[in-house]
């Protein structure tokens, strides 16, 4: 049995990382930010938690790098979210222990740690081996969490550490009011659109299948046309619906890491070179100005709605 | 005074990528390239090196080998730094630390800033790189050198020997402001890299270059971390391109595939 340390900014990031190495061994867990609310409900899972009301990054890797030296434990795990990412690197660092992220079907040794995770831009899936201790953050949402027990304790923890790097302001993301995760079909939109009200073509098709709207990086990132919870990719949502149809998208190799898990992808593009055709189970090579209004008509020819 | 070190990898370029009869990634049979998110990281370092007014150093280390046959590509990625703003290259190539983890790469930057007597105010690094993209050097080299870490950077500002940046996270935006020297990692959304213009590709080769091997270097940590095997996600996509005299009858067909492969219902 191994010693854990999960640490979390939410209850369900820190029910998965439980739920990832609840037979390991016995798990505490530092519970920061948004967590530090749910640390209660967090201590059902039958675990210590520890309470830090902060999410401030040199607040909350002080209070780490603290439980790390009293508590000794051999695993180190979270989500891999990008504070986690940034408070988890510096104590590798620290300590030179070695790190991954996106991390899911983790076996866990008396001195080791297996774990696969995706690589080369989700074009491969590698089976990795380190050596404890180790810091392991998961990739969301395809770890189980683990069963509420009961019977924890929740401590609070002050840090008296000013931190070196000062946050001076915070400013609340736009939301499009989507959740790709979770959406059956995708209609997504790239830079073939030449303009944003152009956009509309595409918003009809999803209203009648449906669909939920995703984007390429350069419309949400670039362009700005739509909220940054559209983006599908590397560095957007990793979406895995049943239909995903990809529409004036080329298919740059960050774009199709994020749809890989799709059922069935189409592609809608006038060039027929365009790297989103070899990743696409069905493609079309038209101009989407021309192709989108016959495919709308004939949907609703069909669906009985013309 | 002030100045860049920034962190550039040759990268495995995931484009490349090759199966083996078994299934298995054939990394011997695939190119590295400069990481892409390093360009923008080589592109804010020329930027800022202006308002800092020193020199911009770069650091790579060889994490794919045989050293052998990844020169050439290390060469090509360590010219194109260097023909973006770089003023001169520090390479660290050995067999002896391929392949590469990252409590190696982190260890190795920090032995080569150590033993070179780089005196950096800001140390640049993407915010991870295409092949592993695990994105953790940068966190690795400030906690090692016990400065201040900002991630996720997508603008970073110079006042008055301090930096102010803006930190790019799921749910919201984040302001901070960090005294210098610090480490900061960038996202690809802080500038549009340029490609290099020929003279810049011209002068680049002129520019000073220095590789060292593993022993020059103190403090280096081995490899720990061991892939053990590494997969081709086999996702095979049909790749049908459908074909017809009219729009109408494309649009037909593509329809009646939806329907017969059960994700449509009309």
């Amino acid at each position: 049995m191994v010693k854990v340390l999960v640490v979390a900014s939410s209850e369900r990031d820190a029910g998965e990382a439980l739920g990832a190495f609840s037979s390991a061994g016995d798990a505490v867990v530092l519970a920061y930010g948004k967590a530090a609310a749910q640390a209660d409900a967090i201590a059902e899972y039958g675990v210590k938690v520890y309470k830090l009301d902060s999410d401030v990054m040199d607040v909350v890797f002080a209070a780490l790098k603290k439980l790390y030296d009293d508590e000794k434990p051999s695993i180190v795990a979270g989500v891999s979210t990008k504070n986690n990412r940034d408070i988890m690197s510096r104590l590798a660092g620290l300590y030179d222990l070695p790190m991954t992220t996106e991390a899911y079907d983790v076996e866990v040794g008396e001195d080791y740690v297996r774990y696969k995770r995706g690589a080369l831009s989700a074009r491969a899936i590698a089976t990795e081996k380190a050596p404890l201790p180790a810091i392991v953050l998961l990739a969301p949402r395809k770890t189980k969490p683990a069963e509420k027990k009961g019977g924890g304790s929740v401590e609070e923890l002050k840090v008296e550490a000013e931190p070196t790097v000062k946050v001076v302001g915070r400013q609340e993301k736009v939301k499009g009011g989507v959740n790709l995760e979770e959406a059956e079909i995708i209609v997504s939109v790239g830079r073939g659109f030449k303009k944003k009200e152009d956009l509309k073509l595409a918003f009809e098709l999803a209203e009648l299948l449906g669909a939920q709207i995703g984007c390429s990086r350069p419309i949400a990132a670039d362009l700005k046309w739509l909220s940054e919870d559209h983006w599908v990719g590397l560095s957007g949502k990793k979406v895995a619906p049943k239909l995903y149809i990809a529409i004036g998208i080329s298919g740059a190799p960050q774009h199709i890491a994020g749809i890989t898990d799709s059922k069935i992808i189409v592609a809608i593009n006038k060039d027929k070179s365009a790297q989103i055709f070899k990743h696409a189970d069905y493609g079309v090579v038209a101009d989407l100005y021309q192709f989108l209004p016959v495919l709308i008509k004939k949907l609703k020819e069909r669906m009985g709605k013309a | 005074m002030g100045d860049i070190v920034v962190l550039v990898k040759a990268a495995l370029n995931p484009e490349t990528i090759r199966s083996r009869p078994d299934g298995t990634v054939d990394i011997d049979a695939m190119s590295l390239k400069i990481s892409d998110i390093d360009r923008n990281a080589v592109e804010e370092a020329n930027r800022l090196k202006s308002a800092l007014g020193g020199k911009v150093y770069s650091i790579t280390i060889l994490t794919w080998g045989p050293v052998a046959k990844r020169s050439k590509d290390l060469k090509m990625a360590v010219q194109e730094a260097l023909a973006k703003g770089v003023d001169e290259a520090y390479i660290l190539a050995d067999d002896e630390i391929v392949p590469g983890d990252p409590v190696t790469t982190a260890s190795a930057i920090v032995g080569i800033i150590k033993k070179e007597g780089l005196n950096p105010d800001l140390i640049l690094a993407g915010e991870a790189t295409i092949d592993g993209f695990t994105g953790q050097i940068a966190g690795r080299v400030a906690a090692k050198l016990g400065l201040p870490y900002v991630s996720f950077a997508r603008k970073i500002e110079v006042k008055d020997g301090k930096i102010v940046a803006e930190r790019d996270l799921e749910d919201y935006l984040e302001t901070v402001e960090a005294p210098l020297p610090a480490v900061v990692s960038v996202t690809r959304e802080i500038n549009q890299p340029r490609p290099p213009t020929l003279l810049q590709i011209r002068r680049a080769s002129k520019k000073p270059q220095k590789t060292l091997k593993a022993a020059d270097v103190e403090g280096l940590v081995k490899p720990k971390r061991v892939i053990e095997e590494l997969r081709v996600v086999a996702v095979k996509r049909k790749q049908i391109i459908i074909e017809g005299d009219t729009l109408e009858e494309i649009a037909d067909k593509l329809i009646d595939y939806l329907v017969k492969e059960g994700v449509l219902q009309l």
